[in-house]
C-alpha cells in the first residue's frame, strides 16, 4: 500500500521494502524495515527505534490533528534553536550537542511523559516495540557511538567510544555511451563500476571502560549481534521459499530475527571485523562502496553474551554463525531475540536478561500505567542526573492536569491550541517550550499526465494563489510565534545552511500571492476553470482548514477546489495515481540521502511522476559527496530545480509543544525524532 | 431456603451460558481481526497473521472456538479457571485478574458510598417532603446525574487534586473568609434538614454555624489536615456516642437491657482499641486479617446481645452490632489518621490525577498502611465521581419508596396504634422501602462497571474498561469475554444477593 509517507527511508533497498504504512499506528509500526537507523546518542537498541519513530511520523500524515492515532505525537520530539524563545536561557545551545555537565546523582524521582503507548520490549530493534515510549525508555538503557543533536546534526559521542574513517573509499557509477548514469532496472539505483570503486572503511573504537550493568565488557561481540540481526543473509533454515509461494497457509518467516531495521547488514556485508572480545573494529562498506549517511549505521550494541547463553551458544560460536550465516545454529538465539526481552502477561522479563549500556536500568512495571529507571551504578560515562526516572503512559488529553498537579514534571503533548491555552493557565510554575520539529508540511503536485499539474503554467497558477502566509497566519501562529514559511525541502528554517540554500535556490516569488497572474496564466495555458482536489489523510482538523483557505484563494484564479480527504489516502489514493495535490508532512530524519527516493525519477517513493535529468544527476552526486560543504552547492541545485518545476510547494514546518516543571533543570527540546527525553540522564530538579 | 437459593444459582449460570455465546457470537463477528495486517505491506505481515490466526483459531467455526474458550472457563468449577489467549498469544489470566482487581475495587467502593448516602438523603428529603431542603437535593443530585464524566473529572482533578493538593502544601489552613462561609453553609443547610418552627431554625443555624467554625478553628489550630487524628478520648466518646445514640434511634433509651449491652460493646470496642494498636500497627495478612477480626467482632457482639439482651434479643442484637461496626470503622479510621503523614512524607501531594496506585509504594519500605493510604488516595477522585453520578438513581428511589409506603395503610395502622414516630420511620417505612431498592442495587452495580471505561481513560488505570474496548476494537474475542464473564458474574451475584434480600426484607416471599 502507501508507499510515500517514509522520508527517512534509506535509498538503496529493495524495493519490496520500501512501503510505509500510513494512517495507523500499528501499520506505521511495521513498515519500515528499511528504515536506516538513525540512531541517536544512545542505545544500540534505541538506534532503531529511533529511526522507526521517524518513519512513524513520516507516515503519520495526521500528525498534529488527528487526535485518535497515538503516534502523533510520537513524533514531535522537537527542538528548539537560536529561536526558541521560551528556552531556558541556557546558552551555547545552538550547536545541537549535548552540554557536558559534571552531574552527580541527586536522590530523587522525575515522572516523564511522552505518550499513551505502553512499553514493549528491552530489545528496541524488535519490530514489534517501535513505538514513541518504548524508543525513549531503551534510549536511555543504552549508549552508542553518536547522537543526534537538537538540530538533527550527528555527534560523536566520546562516552562510547571513538571513530574515524580509515578509507574514504570512491564509488564510480556506471555510465552508457552519452556519459548518463546507468541505473539498475529493478531497483532505480546507479550502477557501480566494481573495478574502479573502492570501499569506505571505518574503524570503531570502544571505551575500555565500557561494561554492561552486570559487569561484562562491551566487545566487538556485542556488535556482531547488532549486525547479524540486521543481516539479509541470515534466513530461517525451516523457510521454503517454493511452500510459501504454493501454499497461502505456510506460517514460517522467512526472516530469522524480526529487526525493524537492515541497514547495517545490507551495507556492511561481511560485518564488523575485529577480535570478538577486543575493543576495536572496522566496517567496510563493499556493497555501496560509500555511504553518505554512514555515521547512521553503527549505533550501539546488544548484549551478546545474553543471547549467546539464551541461544545455548557461547559468545564465539553466536558470533561465528552469524558471520557463517548458519541460520540453523542460530534458531534459539532469535526465538529469544524476537520474544525473550518482551513484557509478558505484565511482567518485565527477569532482571538478569536486561542489562544496561547506558545511565539507567529498567527497575518496575505496570501495566498500562508506568515504566520506571533507576540509575545505572556500573555506568562508566557521566552518571545521570537523577536516581529514578519514571514514565508514564497518558493520554494527550490529561497530560496537562497531570503535570499541574506534579504527577509528572515533564510532559509531550500534542501541539493544539487547546493544550497550549491549558498550560499557560496553569497554576503551576512550569516552563513552556515551544519547538520547530523536523516534520514538515507541504503541497505534492502531481506531475503525471492525468492531473492538470502536467502543464508548468498550471503549476504556476497554483503555486501563486496558494494563500502560504495566510494558512501560516490563521492556523500556526496560534501555536507558536516562530514558524516562518519553509522555502526548501531538505533544510529547515532552524538550520545552519539555509539561508545559504534558499538564497541561491529561491527568489521569493511564491511568498506572495498574485491571484492575476495566476488567473492570466490559467488564461495563457487556454483554462477557463481548472478543477483540481487537494488530497490528505482525513480526519485532520488543521489539514481540512487548510485545504478551505486554498479553496477559498484560488477561486478566484479560476480553480475549482474539491476537498479530497479520505481516510485511507496513502493506502488507497496515492498508488492509483488518481489525484492532483497530496497535502502532508514528511518526517525529516537528518538523513542526507533519503531525498533521492522521492524526487529522483526512478525514485522508489516517487508518486508525483517528476522527472528532470538535472535533478537525476544532483541526487546520485548527493549521495556519493562525503564532505559536507561539497553538499551544499548539489543542495542549492536541487531545491532551485524544485522550485522551478514545482514538485512540491513547502508550507511549514510543525510547532511542537513541550511543557516541564520550571524547576527541573537542563530539559531541552529537540527537533529529532529522538524526543524530549534525549538528554533526560541530564535532568534534575534544582534544590529549593 | 435452600432449595430457593439453589433454583437461583441454576437459573444465574444459565443466563451467564446463554449471555456468553451470544456476546461471542456478536464480537466475532464485529470485524476482521487481521484488518491491520491487511493493509499492512510489511513483508511479514502473512507470517504475523499466521500467528494471529493460529491465537486466535481463526482458521475454526465460531462455535468451535466458543467451545474452545467455554471449557477452559468450564474450569473455573474445578477451581481453575482459563480465560483464554488474546490476540498476542498472551495468557489472559493475570492480566484480567489485575484488570478486575482495580475496576472492582472502585465500582465496589463507589457503589457501597453512593447506596449509604443516596438512601440517607432520600430518607431526609421523604420526611421533608417539599422543603426548600428537598427541592434543593433534588436540583443538585439531578445536576451530578446529568454531567457527563469526563468532564466532571475534569473539574474534579481541578478542585480535588490540583486545588487541594496545593492547599495541602500551603499549610493545609482555611482562611478566616473559608471558615466564614463553611459555618455559614452550615448554619443555612443544617436547620432546613432539621426542620422545625422559625425560632427552633435560627436556634439551631446560630448553634451549627458556632459550632462549624469552632471546628474549623480547631481543625486550623490541630493541623488536622496534616496529622489528623480521632484520639483516644475520640474513640472513647465517640463509641459510647454511638451506643446511646444507636438504642434512642433503634429500641429507645427506655429500653435499658439494649442500652447496657450498647454500653458493654461500646467498652469492650475501647478496651480492644488499646489491645490490639500495636498489633495493627503491622497486620500480619493484610486486609485478611482484618476482616477475619471484623467477623470475630460480630460474633462478639451477637453472643453479648443474645445474653444480655432479654427480652428484647432482637433490638439488642442490632444495636450491638450496628455499634460494634461502627466503632471498628472509628478504630480503623483513627490507625489510617495516624500513618497519614508517613504516608505524606512520601508523597507530599496526597491525591494524585494518575493511575490506580503510586509507585513509590511499590518499594519494600512502606508499610501496609501506606500502601493502603495510596491506594485510597488515588481511588478517591474517581470514586467520588462514580457515586455522585449514581448518587441521584438512589436518593430519587428511596425517596418515592418512602413515600409511596408512607401512604400505606400499615403505616396509618402504626401509627394509630400509637407507635412513636422513630419506629413508624424505621421499623415500618424504611424496612419496606427498601424492597424495590435491592433491585436497583443489584443492577447499577454492573452498569457502574460499565461506566468506568471513560474513568479509567481519564485516570490512566488499565482496568476492565481499558481492556475491554481494546479488544472489541481488535475483535479478540477471549478479553473481551473475560471482562463480559467477570461484570456479569458480579451482576447475577449482586442479583441474587438482591433475591436473597427480598426474601429477609419481605414476608410476604415465602421461600
Amino acid at each position: 500500500m502507501s508507499h510515500l509517507m517514509n522520508r527517512a527511508a534509506v535509498i538503496w533497498v529493495p524495493p519490496l521494502y520500501r512501503f510505509c504504512a500510513v494512517h495507523h499506528r500499528s501499520l506505521s509500526t511495521y513498515s519500515h524495515e528499511e528504515q536506516e537507523v538513525k540512531l541517536r546518542k544512545l542505545s544500540a537498541a534505541a538506534a532503531i527505534l529511533a529511526s522507526s519513530a521517524l518513519v512513524l511520523s513520516g507516515c503519520t500524515p495526521g500528525d498534529d490533528d488527528d487526535n485518535g492515532n497515538g503516534d502523533d505525537v510520537t513524533d514531535e520530539n522537537g527542538e528548539t534553536t537560536d529561536e526558541g524563545g521560551e528556552e531556558d536561557g541556557d546558552e551555547g545551545e545552538a550547536s545541537g550537542e549535548r552540554e557536558a555537565l559534571d552531574l552527580e546523582t541527586t536522590d530523587d524521582e522525575i515522572h516523564v511523559s511522552v505518550a499513551d503507548v505502553d512499553f514493549v520490549s528491552y530489545n528496541g530493534n524488535a519490530r514489534t516495540a517501535n513505538n514513541t515510549t518504548n524508543s525513549a525508555i531503551v534510549g536511555l538503557m543504552g549508549s552508542s557511538f553518536w547522537y543526534f543533536g537538537t538540530d538533527l546534526s550527528i555527534n560523536p559521542f566520546d562516552e562510547f567510544g571513538s571513530y574515524e574513517v580509515i578509507d574514504e573509499g570512491e564509488a564510480v557509477y556506471e555510465e552508457d555511451e552519452d556519459g548518463e548514469t546507468v541505473l539498475d532496472e529493478e531497483t532505480g539505483e546507479p550502477v557501480i563500476n566494481e573495478d574502479e570503486s573502492s570501499p569506505m572503511v571505518v574503524e570503531y573504537t570502544i571505551s575500555d571502560d565500557a561494561v554492561w550493568s552486570d559487569g561484562t565488557d562491551i566487545t566487538v561481540a556485542d556488535f556482531v549481534l547488532t549486525w547479524g540481526t540486521q543481516a539479509p543473509g541470515i534466513s530461517n533454515p525451516d523457510f521454503d521459499e517454493e511452500a510459501a509461494e504454493e501454499d497461502p497457509d505456510y506460517d514460517e518467516s522467512p526472516h530469522l530475527f524480526d529487526s525493524v531495521s537492515k541497514s547495517f547488514g545490507e551495507y556492511v556485508p561481511d560485518g564488523p571485523q575485529g577480535d570478538l572480545d577486543g575493543k576495536t573494529f572496522t566496517v567496510e562498506y563493499s556493497d555501496h562502496y560509500v555511504y553518505v549517511d554512514w555515521q547512521l549505521v553503527v549505533g550501539g550494541p546488544q548484549p551478546s553474551h545474553i543471547v549467546a547463553e539464551q541461544g545455548g551458544l557461547s559468545v564465539e560460536e553466536l558470533a561465528e554463525a552469524f558471520y557463517e550465516k548458519d541460520g540453523g545454529a542460530l534458531e534459539e538465539a532469535a526465538e529469544f531475540w524476537n520474544t525473550g526481552w518482551h513484557v509478558q502477561g505484565g511482567d518485565l522479563p527477569d532482571a538478569d536478561l536486561l542489562p544496561s549500556s547506558g545511565p539507567y536500568v529498567l527497575d518496575s512495571y505496570a501495566t498500562g500505567e508506568y515504566l520506571s529507571l533507576v540509575a545505572n551504578e556500573d555506568y562508566w560515562g557521566t552518571p545521570a542526573g537523577t536516581e529514578r526516572v519514571t514514565f508514564h503512559f497518558l493520554d494527550d488529553g490529561i497530560m496537562t492536569q497531570a503535570l499541574e498537579n506534579a504527577d509528572v514534571d515533564v510532559i509531550a503533548p500534542q501541539a493544539t491550541v487547546d493544550t497550549l491555552e491549558q498550560l499557560e493557565a496553569s497554576n503551576r510554575d512550569i516552563e513552556i517550550y515551544e519547538q520547530e520539529l523536523a516534520t514538515w508540511e507541504h503541497l505534492d503536485l502531481n506531475h503525471g499526465s492525468e492531473s492538470p499539474f502536467s502543464d508548468h503554467e498550471v503549476r504556476e497558477a497554483f503555486a501563486l494563489c496558494v494563500p502560504r502566509q495566510l494558512i501560516i497566519d490563521n492556523l500556526i501562529a496560534p501555536l507558536s510565534d516562530d514558524i516562518e514559511l519553509l522555502n526548501a525541502r531538505e533544510v529547515f528554517n532552524y538550520q545552519d545552511h539555509y539561508d545559504e540554500v534558499v538564497s541561491e535556490s529561491y527568489d521569493g516569488r511564491y511568498d506572495e500571492q498574485d491571484i492575476e497572474r495566476a488567473r492570466e496564466l490559467l488564461d495563457e495555458a487556454g483554462h477557463d476553470t481548472v478543477e483540481i482536489e487537494i488530497g490528505y489523510q482525513a480526519p485532520n482538523p488543521r489539514r481540512s482548514d487548510q485545504v478551505q483557505l486554498i479553496s477559498e484563494q484560488c477561486s478566484e484564479a479560476g480553480f475549482e477546489i474539491s476537498d479530497g480527504g479520505h481516510d485511507a489516502f496513502f493506502a488507497e489514493v496515492i498508488p492509483t495515481g488518481d489525484w492532483d495535490v497530496a497535502l502532508f508532512a514528511w518526517a525529516g530524519s537528518g538523513q542526507i540521502a533519503s531525498g533521492r527516493n522521492l524526487y529522483h525519477s526512478e525514485g522508489g517513493q516517487n508518486d508525483g511522476n517528476w522527472s528532470n535529468e538535472d535533478l537525476d544527476a544532483a541526487w546520485d552526486e548527493l549521495v556519493v559527496t562525503m564532505d559536507e560543504e561539497d553538499r551544499i552547492p548539489l543542495i542549492q541545485e536541487i531545491e532551485r530545480i524544485l522550485w522551478d518545476d514545482l514538485m512540491s510547494i513547502p508550507l511549514f514546518v510543525h510547532p511542537g509543544t513541550f511543557a516541564a516543571d520550571a524547576s527541573i533543570d537542563n530539559v531541552r527540546t529537540t527537533a529529532a525524532q529522538t524526543g524530549i527525553t534525549w538528554n533526560a540522564d541530564q535532568w534534575q530538579r534544582s534544590a529549593e | 431456603m435452600l432449595k430457593y437459593t439453589l433454583k437461583r444459582l441454576g437459573s444465574t449460570v444459565l443466563v451467564l451460558f446463554l449471555a456468553s455465546i451470544l456476546v461471542f457470537f456478536l464480537t466475532v463477528h464485529s470485524g476482521d481481526p487481521l484488518a491491520d495486517l491487511r493493509e499492512s505491506n510489511d513483508p511479514d505481515a502473512p507470517f504475523e497473521m499466521e500467528q494471529r490466526i493460529y491465537h486466535m483459531q481463526l482458521d475454526q467455526p465460531w462455535y468451535t472456538r466458543y467451545w474452545g474458550w467455554l471449557q477452559g472457563v468450564l474450569g473455573c468449577f474445578r477451581l481453575s479457571c482459563d480465560f483464554g489467549t488474546n490476540r498476542e498469544g498472551q495468557d489472559l489470566n493475570p492480566i484480567l485478574m489485575q484488570a478486575a482487581e482495580d475496576s472492582l475495587r472502585l465500582v465496589f467502593i463507589a457503589t457501597i458510598a453512593s447506596i449509604v448516602l443516596g438512601i440517607l438523603i432520600g430518607i431526609l428529603t421523604a420526611i421533608r417532603q417539599y422543603s426548600v431542603f428537598d427541592y434543593s437535593v433534588s436540583f443538585i443530585v439531578f445536576l451530578f446525574f446529568s454531567l457527563p464524566t469526563f468532564w466532571a473529572a475534569v473539574l474534579a482533578k481541578d478542585y480535588l487534586a490540583i486545588y487541594f493538593n496545593d492547599w495541602m502544601q500551603e499549610g493545609a489552613e482555611f482562611s478566616w473568609g473559608q471558615l466564614l462561609l463553611i459555618s455559614g453553609v452550615m448554619a443555612v443547610v443544617v436547620p432546613l434538614i432539621a426542620g422545625g418552627s422559625a425560632m427552633r431554625r435560627l436556634v439551631t443555624g446560630a448553634v451549627v454555624g458556632l459550632f462549624s467554625a469552632g471546628a474549623l478553628w480547631y481543625f486550623d489550630s490541630a493541623q488536622f489536615a496534616l496529622y489528623p487524628r480521632v484520639g483516644a478520648l475520640g474513640v472513647i466518646l465517640l463509641s459510647f456516642g454511638l451506643a446511646v445514640g444507636l438504642t434512642a434511634l433503634i429500641a429507645g433509651l427506655k429500653n435499658r437491657q439494649v442500652l447496657y449491652t450498647a454500653l458493654t460493646v461500646a467498652a469492650l470496642s475501647i478496651v480492644s482499641y488499646y489491645a490490639t494498636w500495636n498489633l495493627l500497627q503491622d497486620p500480619p495478612g493484610g486486609w485478611f486479617f482484618l476482616g477475619a477480626l471484623f467477623v470475630l467482632t460480630i460474633v462478639i457482639c451477637v453472643v453479648i446481645a443474645r445474653t444480655m439482651g432479654g427480652y428484647a434479643k432482637g433490638q439488642a442484637t442490632s444495636v450491638a452490632v450496628l455499634t460494634g461496626v461502627l466503632s471498628s470503622a472509628l478504630i480503623l479510621l483513627d490507625h489510617f489518621m495516624y500513618h497519614w503523614p508517613n504516608m505524606m512524607s512520601l508523597k507530599p501531594r496526597p491525591i494524585s490525577t494518575i493511575g490506580s496506585h503510586t509507585r513509590r509504594f511499590t518499594e519494600d519500605d512502606v508499610t501496609w498502611w501506606q500502601v493502603n493510604l495510596d491506594l485510597l488516595t488515588q481511588l478517591w477522585i474517581p470514586t467520588v465521581i462514580l457515586m455522585l453520578i449514581s448518587l441521584a438513581t438512589y436518593t430519587r428511589y428511596t425517596r418515592s419508596s418512602m413515600l409511596e409506603v408512607a401512604r400505606q395503610d400499615y403505616i396509618r395502622t402504626a401509627r394509630a396504634k400509637g407507635a412513636s414516630e422513630r419506629t413508624v420511620v424505621l421499623k415500618h417505612a424504611f424496612r419496606n422501602a427498601l424492597i424495590p431498592l435491592a433491585t436497583i442495587v443489584a443492577f447499577d452495580f454492573a452498569g457502574l462497571i460499565g461506566g468506568t471505561v471513560v474513568l479509567e481513560r481519564i485516570f490512566n488505570w488499565n482496568g476492565m474498561g481499558q481492556l475491554f474496548v481494546t479488544a472489541l476494537q481488535q475483535v479478540d474475542p477471549a478479553p473481551v469475554m473475560g471482562f463480559m464473564i467477570i461484570t456479569g458474574f458480579v451482576a447475577v451475584l449482586f442479583n441474587f444477593f438482591a433475591d436473597i434480600l427480598y426474601a429477609v426484607l419481605d414476608p410476604r416471599i415465602r421461600v
